[in-house]
Order: C-alpha cells, then sequence, then structure tokens
C-alpha cells in the first residue's frame, strides 16, 4: 500500500520528469514555434500504456497522446526503442504534430508531442487553408521507429531541413534526458514501489474524477451546432452531441454530426476526444494534474465517416483549430443543461496565412472569452483549445514584408450581461510586397451565444481594405493591401443590468 | 575601517547587520508598514547602540526594501499615462493574448497597470522613419494627461530600440509641458526589442517612480540628518546603487528584498551553490555558478513581464507554516495556504489547529519544545500532535504522518531546486545546498539527499543574512542597448563605440556582453563581447554545443549589447572563533534564530567563522 504522501511525492516527481523532458525540448529547440510559442506537451505512461503524467502547455494535446501511445504499442515496442507518429489516424492530431515515444527498461514510457515549422506538402507551413486531402498537408508518419534512415526521409520532404533536423534532435534528447530521471526515480524509491505508486497515481486521477462526475445531475443532455461551411461552400455543418450523465460516469456521443466534408475542418476521433476532455476537466476538476485516469470514466464515440471521426485520406489540418473549437461549444453547451456553464468564448482561432515564394507567415489571433456566473469574460486571449502567444509587432515587421497598422481591443464586442463576455481584438496588416493570403475563420455568421441570459457576443469580421469579405478564403494580395480581422467577442452570462 | 552597514525590510522584521573590525552585530525590530524609514532608522540606531558605534563610524549603509514591489502587487502606485504610437493604445491590455490557466477560463491575466492611455501621430519602422514625429500631437497628449491628473507618464513607441529619435524627442517635449511629472521612456530603461514587454516595464518603472523617488528621498534626508551616509539600495540585479540611480528607476528594486541574501551566498559560499532560503510561508531558491548569480531579463513580477536583469530566484509556497491536508483523492498535499504569524502552526498556541509543517517538525522532535521559537512561547508538542491526528487515516503512526508532512513539502522545495538547476542544465549534485531562513536548516539535510548532493552550509547569521548580503554587496550598474544589425555589417571600432557604458567608476569591473541569433530566429544567446573578427565563430560553437548544429553559412543578427560595470563590496572577514567538535546525526544543534537537524549519515562542524559545514 502507497501512503498518502509517498502518492504525493511521487505525483510531483513524475511531474517532475515530464516537466524536465519539456523544458530540455524548449531549450534545446531552435523553432520559434517551439521556443516561444511553445506548441509542445510531453508525458510519462506506465508499461500497460496509461497516461500517468503529462506536462501539457496546449489543451489539443491532452487526448490525443494515448492514442499515440496505443498505435505504437500495436507494434511491440522494445526496451530501448523510440518511436515517430504524425499520422492523424493512427494516434496524431494533424500532421505538423510530431510525436515520439520511447520506452525506459521495463519502467514505462516517454512521449513528446511538437508542433513542427513544416512537414512538407503544398504549402509552407504545412497549414494549407484548402487543402482536400491529407497528402497535401505534409508528410504522413505511421507509428515506426525512429532510425537515421527515417529522419533523413523525414527532413528529406520537409522545408529548411537543417532546422528540422535541429527540432527533432533536441525533441529526442529530451526523452533522454526523460530516461535518466525515471531510472533515479526507480533506484532511489525501487521499481516496485515507483510502478505501484504509477498504478495508484492513476487510480487517484480516477477516483477524483469520479467524485467530480458523481455530483452533476443524472440526465441526458443534448446540443448542437454548426460550423460555417465545409470547404467547397459555405452551407452550414452540423455537430451534434448527446452527453449521458450517470452516476460517476460521461459518455458523449456524436449521432447526428453531418458527413466529412471536403475542405480540411475534419477531425480525427483524437482531436475531438481532446475536446471533450478539455470541457470535462474545465467543469470537474480544472486543478486536477493531467492523467490518463482522469479521462477512463469518460467515454466519447462518434459514427465513423462524420465530421469528428472523420476516415482517411481526409484533410484534416483546421479541424485542430476550428473544428475542436466548435465541439468544445456544443459538448459545453449540451452540459449547460445540467449546470451552470461559461458562456461561448470566441469559437475560432482566427488562422491567417500570407506568404510568396520568399516568406510565409502564419498567426493565429486572440478573441473574447464568454463571461463565467461569477466572473467577465477575459478579453483578447485564446480560448479552448489553444493558448499560443502572438507575434509582437515588432518581431513580424522585421522578418516579413508586412507592416501591422492597428493592434488593437475591439470594445464593446463582448455580449453585455450580468458578467460581460471578453472583447475581441483588431489586427490590420498591411502587405508591402504581393504575396498570397489564406484565411480560415469562423464564427463569422453565427455569434458566439451569452448564457443564462447574457447578450451574445458579436461575430468576426474580415475585411479587405475595408470592404467585407468571406470567412475561409485565399486570395492575391497586392502590395499596399490591408487585411483587417476583427475577432469575436465573448457571450456575455446572466441578464444584463438594466 | 568604517563600519559597513545592511538594512533588509521585511514583510514582518527590519533586519539591520553591522560589521566591524571583523564582528557582526545585529538587530531586528518590526517593520513599520505605514512608513519603512521610521522602522529603518530605529533599527540602525539600536544596532549602531549594540556594537558601541556612532552614525559617523558608518562608511557604507546598504538598504534592501520592498517598496517598489509592494507597490506594484497592492496597485498602489501613482496616476500614470501611457504615451504610444497611434493604433496601439491597447498594448498593455493585449499583452501576449496567452491566458494564465487553461481550465479556468474566466481567470484573466494579471490586472494590466491603470493607466491613461494618449497616441502620438508618428510611426517608425527597422528600416527608417515611415511617419515624421508630429510635435503638435505630443503637446494635445500632454495636455490630455495634465486634466487627467497624472503624476508620472511612460513614453513606448513601436521600433524605438531600433531609432530612439522620436521616443526621445516626445519624452523631452512631456517633460517641458509636464513641470514635476515623472517622464520615462523606454529606451533610457531597457531598450530591447519586442514591444510588449519593453511597454511594460517601462510603465512599471513610471507607475512606481513617484512612491519610490518620495520613499527615497525623505529615507535619505533621515539618514543624513542622523550623520549616516547616504543610503545605496539593493536592485533586482543583486547589486548595489547610489540613491539617486535607484530613485530614477525604481523598476530595478522589484526583487531588493530577497537578493540580499543571495548576494550574501555568493559572498561566503564556494563557487557552485543553491541558494535555499525556506521561511514561514515560501521557500526562494537560486542558482550559484562559477561565483556569480544566475541573472535572468525575462522574468516578471506578479505576472508582468520585467526586462531588467534580475536575479534568477524561484519561490515556491511552501514554509513551515504550510497547512498540510488531504485532498478528494487521499493524498497528502502541503500549503499553498499558510497559517502565517498568526494564528501561526498550532504548537504557537495561538489557536492555530491545523497541522503545519512546523507541527510535523516537532512531533519528529527535530524541533525542540523547549527552545523558543520567533522569540515567542514555548512550542506546545500536545497541540502539535493534535492537529496532525486528523491526518494520519492513511498512515501507520502518528510519526509516520509527521515524515509524510516534511516528505512532501521538501518535494516541492527539491521540484524548485530543480527548476533552477537541471531545468538550467546544471547537475546538482556538485552543488553546495546554502540553507538559511527560519526553516532551511531543518530541511537542508533531506533536500540535499534527495538532489544527491553531498554538502551543506548553513551561514552564520542565518536569520540576518539579507542585511548582512546587503552590508557587503558589490555596487552593480547594468545597461542595454538594442542593436539589432547584421554581424559582418559591423567594424570593430563602431562595436566598440555601441557598448552602452555606464560613466566608469573607481575600482570598477566592466564587462560587456552581446545577444546573438541566426537572422530569422526568434531567440538569442548571450555570449560575452570579443573583437568582432572572432565573435561569429564562438556563436557558431556555442550554437553547436547547445542545440546540436551549427550554420556556418547563414548570418548573424547583433540583437543587444550589454553592459555591466561592478565596484566589489569590502571583503567579509569575521573574527574567528572557536572550533567546536563535530556532531553527528540524527542529531539537532540550536543555532541563533534556526535549528539545524542533521539526518542520519551527515556529520557537522562549525568553521571559525560560525558557519557550519556539513557533510555526508
Amino acid at each position: 500500500m502507497i501512503d498518502p504522501a509517498t502518492l504525493r511525492v511521487l505525483a510531483s516527481a513524475l511531474r517532475g520528469v515530464a516537466d524536465e523532458m519539456g523544458a530540455g525540448l524548449i531549450r534545446a529547440a531552435h523553432s520559434a514555434n517551439i521556443k516561444e510559442r511553445r506548441d509542445c506537451s510531453t508525458g510519462v505512461f506506465d508499461c500497460d500504456g496509461r497516461m500517468i503524467a503529462q506536462a501539457e502547455h496546449i489543451p489539443v494535446h491532452l487526448g490525443a497522446m494515448p492514442d499515440a501511445v496505443a498505435a505504437v504499442r500495436e507494434l511491440q515496442p522494445q526496451p530501448g526503442d523510440l518511436f515517430v507518429v504524425n499520422d492523424p489516424f493512427t494516434g496524431g492530431t494533424h500532421l505538423p504534430d510530431i510525436t515520439l515515444v520511447s520506452v525506459v527498461d521495463d519502467l514505462g514510457l516517454l512521449v513528446s508531442r511538437a508542433h513542427h515549422a513544416d512537414v512538407g506538402g503544398m504549402s509552407p507551413g504545412s497549414l494549407p487553408a484548402l487543402s482536400r486531402e491529407l497528402y497535401q498537408e505534409g508528410l504522413v508518419i505511421p507509428p515506426m521507429r525512429l532510425t537515421d534512415e527515417v529522419l533523413r526521409l523525414m527532413v528529406a520532404n520537409m522545408r529548411r531541413p537543417a532546422e528540422r533536423l535541429a527540432d527533432l534532435r533536441a525533441q529526442t534528447a529530451c526523452h533522454l534526458i526523460g530516461a535518466e530521471r525515471l531510472r533515479e526515480l526507480a533506484e532511489r524509491h525501487g521499481r516496485v514501489r515507483l510502478l505501484r505508486g504509477m498504478a495508484e497515481l492513476h487510480a487517484y486521477a480516477e477516483r477524483r474524477m469520479r467524485a467530480a462526475i458523481a455530483r452533476l445531475p443524472d440526465g441526458v443532455y443534448e446540443a448542437r451546432d454548426v460550423v460555417e461551411g465545409g470547404g467547397t461552400d459555405d452551407g452550414d455543418v452540423v455537430i451534434r452531441a448527446t452527453v449521458s450523465v450517470r452516476g460517476d460516469r460521461i459518455e458523449v456521443d456524436f449521432a447526428g454530426t453531418a458527413d466529412q466534408v471536403a475542405g480540411n475542418l475534419n477531425c480525427p476521433l483524437s482531436v475531438t476526444r481532446s475536446a471533450v476532455y478539455y470541457v470535462v476537466r474545465t467543469l470537474c476538476a480544472p486543478d486536477l494534474e493531467a492523467s490518463g485516469g482522469a479521462f477512463v470514466p469518460v467515454s466519447v464515440t462518434a459514427p465513423e465517416g462524420c465530421l469528428v471521426n472523420a476516415r482517411f485520406p481526409a484533410a484534416v489540418v483546421a479541424g485542430n483549430t476550428e473544428t475542436s473549437s466548435r465541439i468544445v461549444d456544443v459538448v459545453m453547451a449540451a452540459f449547460g443543461r445540467a449546470v451552470d456553464v461559461p458562456a461561448m468564448g470566441q469559437g475560432t482561432m482566427n488562422n491567417l496565412v500570407v506568404g510568396n515564394e520568399r516568406f510565409t507567415y502564419y498567426e493565429t489571433l486572440a478573441g473574447g472569452q464568454g463571461a463565467c456566473a461569477d466572473a467577465d469574460g477575459p478579453s483578447a486571449v485564446h480560448v479552448a483549445m489553444s493558448n499560443t502567444l502572438n507575434t509582437p509587432i515588432e518581431v513580424l515587421e522585421r522578418e516579413y514584408p508586412l507592416r501591422v497598422e492597428r493592434y488593437a481591443l475591439r470594445r464593446g464586442s463582448g455580449g453585455a450581461g450580468r458578467h460581460r463576455g471578453g472583447d475581441g481584438v483588431v489586427r490590420a496588416v498591411c502587405a508591402l510586397e504581393d504575396c498570397r493570403l489564406s484565411i480560415v475563420t469562423e464564427r463569422r455568421r453565427h455569434p458566439p451565444r451569452g448564457a443564462a441570459g447574457g447578450e451574445d457576443g458579436a461575430p468576426g469580421e474580415n475585411r479587405l481594405n475595408g470592404r467585407r469579405i468571406a470567412a475561409k478564403l485565399s486570395l492575391e494580395l497586392h502590395a499596399g493591401d490591408v487585411i483587417e480581422l476583427r475577432t469575436p467577442g465573448g457571450g456575455g452570462h446572466g441578464p444584463p443590468p438594466a | 575601517m568604517r563600519a559597513m552597514v545592511g538594512v533588509d525590510v521585511g514583510g514582518t522584521f527590519t533586519d539591520v547587520a553591522v560589521v566591524h573590525d571583523g564582528r557582526l552585530t545585529t538587530a531586528k525590530l518590526p517593520t513599520t508598514v505605514d512608513d519603512q524609514s521610521r522602522g529603518v532608522m530605529a533599527a540602525i540606531e539600536l544596532a549602531l547602540e549594540r556594537a558601541g558605534l556612532v552614525p559617523r563610524d558608518v562608511g557604507h549603509l546598504g538598504h534592501g526594501t520592498t517598496v517598489a514591489t509592494n507597490a506594484l502587487l497592492e496597485r498602489r502606485g501613482a496616476p500614470t499615462g501611457f504615451v504610444t504610437t497611434r493604433g496601439f493604445g491597447d498594448l498593455l491590455e493585449l499583452a501576449r493574448q496567452t491566458r494564465p490557466e487553461l481550465y479556468r477560463p474566466c481567470v484573466g491575466r494579471p490586472r494590466p497597470l491603470p493607466v491613461v492611455t494618449a497616441e502620438v501621430d508618428e510611426r517608425m519602422t527597422p528600416s527608417g522613419v515611415l511617419r515624421p514625429l508630429d510635435r503638435e500631437s505630443v503637446r494635445r497628449a500632454a495636455r490630455r494627461l495634465r486634466r487627467a491628473g497624472v503624476r508620472s507618464v511612460a513614453v513606448c513607441l513601436l521600433h524605438s530600440y531600433a531609432d530612439p529619435v522620436h521616443e526621445r524627442e516626445t519624452a523631452r517635449i512631456l517633460r517641458r509641458q509636464l513641470p514635476g511629472v515623472f517622464v520615462v521612456a523606454s529606451c533610457e530603461l531597457a531598450g530591447e526589442y519586442r514591444e510588449y514587454e519593453r511597454a511594460s516595464t517601462v510603465s512599471i518603472d513610471a507607475y512606481l517612480g513617484p512612491l519610490v523617488s518620495g520613499y527615497l528621498r525623505s529615507l535619505k534626508a533621515a539618514a543624513v540628518r542622523r550623520g549616516l551616509p547616504p543610503p545605496e539600495l539593493m536592485q533586482s540585479s543583486g547589486g548595489l546603487a547610489a540613491v539617486e540611480e535607484a530613485a530614477a528607476h525604481p523598476a530595478r528594486l522589484l526583487l531588493s528584498g530577497p537578493a540580499g541574501g543571495v548576494a550574501a551566498v555568493v559572498g561566503m559560499a564556494g563557487r557552485d551553490a543553491i541558494a535555499f532560503d525556506m521561511g514561514g510561508t515560501s521557500c526562494d531558491v537560486s542558482l550559484i555558478r562559477a561565483g556569480s548569480a544566475g541573472r535572468s531579463t525575462e522574468r516578471a513580477v506578479g505576472g508582468l513581464p520585467v526586462r531588467l536583469p534580475m536575479l534568477d530566484i524561484h519561490t515556491v509556497g511552501a514554509g513551515g507554516g504550510s497547512v498540510a491536508w488531504i485532498d478528494d483523492g487521499g493524498a497528502l498535499r502541503v500549503g499553498p495556504r499558510s497559517a502565517g504569524a498568526e494564528p501561526g502552526p498550532a504548537c504557537y498556541g495561538r489557536g492555530g489547529e491545523q497541522a503545519t509543517v512546523t507541527d510535523a517538525n516537532l512531533v519528529l522532535g527535530r524541533l525542540d519544545a523547549g527552545v523558543a521559537l520567533a522569540g515567542s512561547v514555548r512550542l506546545d508538542v500536545a497541540a502539535a500532535r493534535a492537529a496532525l491526528r486528523p491526518l494520519a487515516a492513511g498512515f501507520r503512526s502518528l510519526r509516520a504522518t509527521a515524515e509524510g508532512i516534511v516528505a512532501v513539502a521538501n518535494q516541492e522545495m527539491v521540484r524548485a531546486i530543480r527548476v533552477v538547476s537541471v531545468e538550467r542544465g546544471h547537475d546538482p549534485r556538485e552543488l553546495e545546498l546554502v540553507a538559511f531562513g527560519g526553516a532551511g536548516p531543518l530541511h537542508a539535510c533531506q533536500v540535499a539527499e534527495a538532489l544527491g548532493m553531498r554538502r551543506v552550509l548553513v551561514p552564520a547569521a542565518g536569520g540576518v543574512l539579507s542585511a548582512l548580503g546587503i552590508a557587503v554587496g558589490e555596487r552593480r550598474r547594468d545597461a542595454v542597448r538594442g542593436v539589432m544589425r547584421r554581424l559582418d555589417e559591423l567594424r570593430a571600432p563602431e562595436l566598440r563605440g555601441l557598448v552602452p557604458w555606464p560613466e566608469r567608476e573607481r575600482g570598477a569591473v566592466r564587462e560587456a556582453s552581446c545577444d546573438l541569433r541566426y537572422a530569422g530566429q526568434g531567440f538569442e544567446l548571450e555570449l560575452p563581447l570579443e573583437p568582432v573578427r572572432t565573435l561569429a565563430a564562438r556563436f557558431h560553437d556555442r550554437h553547436a554545443e547547445r542545440y546540436g548544429y551549427a550554420d556556418r553559412g547563414a548570418s548573424i543578427e547583433l540583437v543587444n549589447l550589454r553592459a555591466a560595470q561592478v565596484v566589489a563590496g569590502a571583503p567579509l572577514e569575521l573574527a574567528r572563533g572557536p572550533r567546536t567538535p563535530a556532531v553527528s546525526g540524527p542529531a539537532t544543534v540550536h543555532l541563533d534564530g534556526s535549528t539545524l537537524w542533521l539526518a542520519d549519515g551527515w556529520t557537522a562542524r562549525r568553521r571559525g567563522d560560525g558557519a557550519w559545514s556539513v557533510t555526508r
């Protein structure tokens, strides 16, 4: 039996293994996406493939890591092996997220996932706005051993191979750091005690989550919402969720969701699961450390071939950013029939890509958070599944032929209410040379809704030289053109004061 | 030789250390919260009296203060204006667009400072002026700020790190238009690129300006009236600055309090050490390598970024007063809630009923009930045992419960030390653990063991170590200049001319460094400055060392030039006392103001200077 103090000491020490892997990766990585935006996560799994501890900076990695481990375990990994995978349909999320899995003796598995700046495909940055199939989004890597040959093949298919190689080496090195730490722990506490502690930590997280779920009222709750266009047209695409709370278990089913679409808003089930876990964790146990045990009582199902459980080789790159945001809204709204939930946040990451043969620039923009029962929604934040930093204007203008004309809060865009929704932002960028623009945005037609009588937030707007343009498009910019994104405000909570 | 005096003002106590002829005299008085200077003067007078000295015997008066930090955290600064480029007035509110808590949607970023914003018409770009400065728009801004009643103004214009001409002119006009108002421009303080961080730094400086400079003026007047020398202030960088310099840029004082302890450790420990300061509510740790404390310019205070050199001190909420509890999954937790000074741990007998780390140490016999703690009551073992009992369910015994509480608290500190060592690329096993603060020496052996460390040092005067560090600290000036030029475009004389050297002082050691990166990279490596013809090769090598590869064909950018000027403090040579026989663990050793607990396998020897050297 593990006593309550040893349990806590091991929890902290195992989380420390993940933290030190993450710190090593961030310190040694080369590209800004890992180094500055910290778009990466690390985790420790037990020998049965169960997640014990995770250091995550981005919620979308939360639920997807166990799928990567499961896919690798099918291949009977041996101690000392290092595997790589990014295939969204076998354990990945979208192609730029490359996951490594290593086996440490008979102690456990270590996992790292990082968003790489390029994995090949039809456009620099590997975030094409208008992809129609997975192959256009970059190199697909099914789970396999990461040998020198595989590494060479990978970087040969990616832009700026020297930088890719450096980032992948940094990612590989962080597994050595983690392995050393895990062995130290086994030496210090004894292997048997460490393994028993890992099992107990998994059970501990499960106990805490079950206790929290048990406090929710039993029942079946439904909600639906839409994404605005599937890529080839801008008709609404329905997402429907049925949430069943029974005792200390939650089932979320997406029957009734539209079929997968021709564009790239499709989600593999791993992304859908991450979005559901995000909602459950937010509502039930925001302080609970990330552990697979927490999600044992939560099951997620969706008809195969639908938008949120797409079939290979669907294009998926924007499912990760846009559809995942909507899944959060839908599942949150379903829970809202039983308990108080926050009003909707901006529900999009406002993806903007500009570039020509000389440069590529990608950014995602913040917006308003929905208000809660006891607080206003924060303004100018990434909501739900993302939390990456903005690019400083002084960096942007140095590195790219772009000039920021205005960067401001979009005042008044948050919905009124007893507590106000957060405001979105306005960002106007002038192209200084001819280039191509792609935008993938949501919540341009249907506003983020208020809760408990609060008003809706303002929907977003995209403008080119002052004229409104579509939510998703790709077009040529001429030098001097100004593209302006006005991001959605969050919904208000409670009736506005008279 | 004349006496050196250090005064450290903490939340509860004002400590003074007087060093004279190798003798150390100390005094401790309650902090006067409404006006720290009263307590400071009273404590100095008490300490001098004890040392048999008069004010004119004092050659140096150092001071560490929490005035700036508290004013920032409690948002008690002056009404402040923020002047920036038109179109960007919301810079401080937009921050970096992240949220602090992933799973709590309505927890916002720390409140931005409450500034009145005014935009001016101008636009600088990396390659020069796009729109010239409209001076009339600056005068309009001045009128707006005057009407709003501001007492200070921060100026931060886009790309001023590259060309500060608009920013300087704006500040000049504002100073003329707003006499008596504290005006500071970002290029005068922290001319680095990245507009949000620069704006945050300069607005904090302005926000604190009137209050802190007022405090320092009255403190200086009080000191001089009594015949003391004007005080020098401990800065966040761990070095002292003249009172006028400190008053000009109070943002440099944000870590003034904890910096003193680290400065003291630098003076007395080996070359490689961890400073471990555990008090009642929190624990500060920092790394010392090659005889100097780690510094960072990427820190935040109260969640707001400050781009100034600061000691890399990591703080966790685990101290003697941290409360132990069982969470709803059945794990034992310690902190972050603290019993504080009132009611304090259960064993203080002042009405505290929850078990704290101090209670656990008492139950284990590591604290002696017969020895008064914190200058007050005898400790009540029965009350400590009663407080632990509700937590004992999952343990074999009450003793095991107490061991568990200490183990969980130790783990928090082990994590903190790993953050400043392992996560910065340094192996703690090669380091010495320097333990001080009320609870540091109690936990040092076990913490060291968990990290594989073999040596612990417990300094004499551990209870007033910060004051001692302030008394004997070095004087330090730092400056930075944003350069942002390609290295191969710079010639040696030009590069030398760009180094932002402070005015030379007698006896000063000067060093320059530069931040370099491959063009297009988002981060920099800091290297000591050397002739430009060898600098590129050195950068490639360092890059290969740190990141596993070098791109020798790529062009290199020089992002910032940094200069530091250091005048060493007087050496601390305390009179040597008798050595005592070695003590072997398990045992407790009573020190002045704290207790050293020796775990099994550890041996302690008192050095001639009064410090305890503990090894296993």
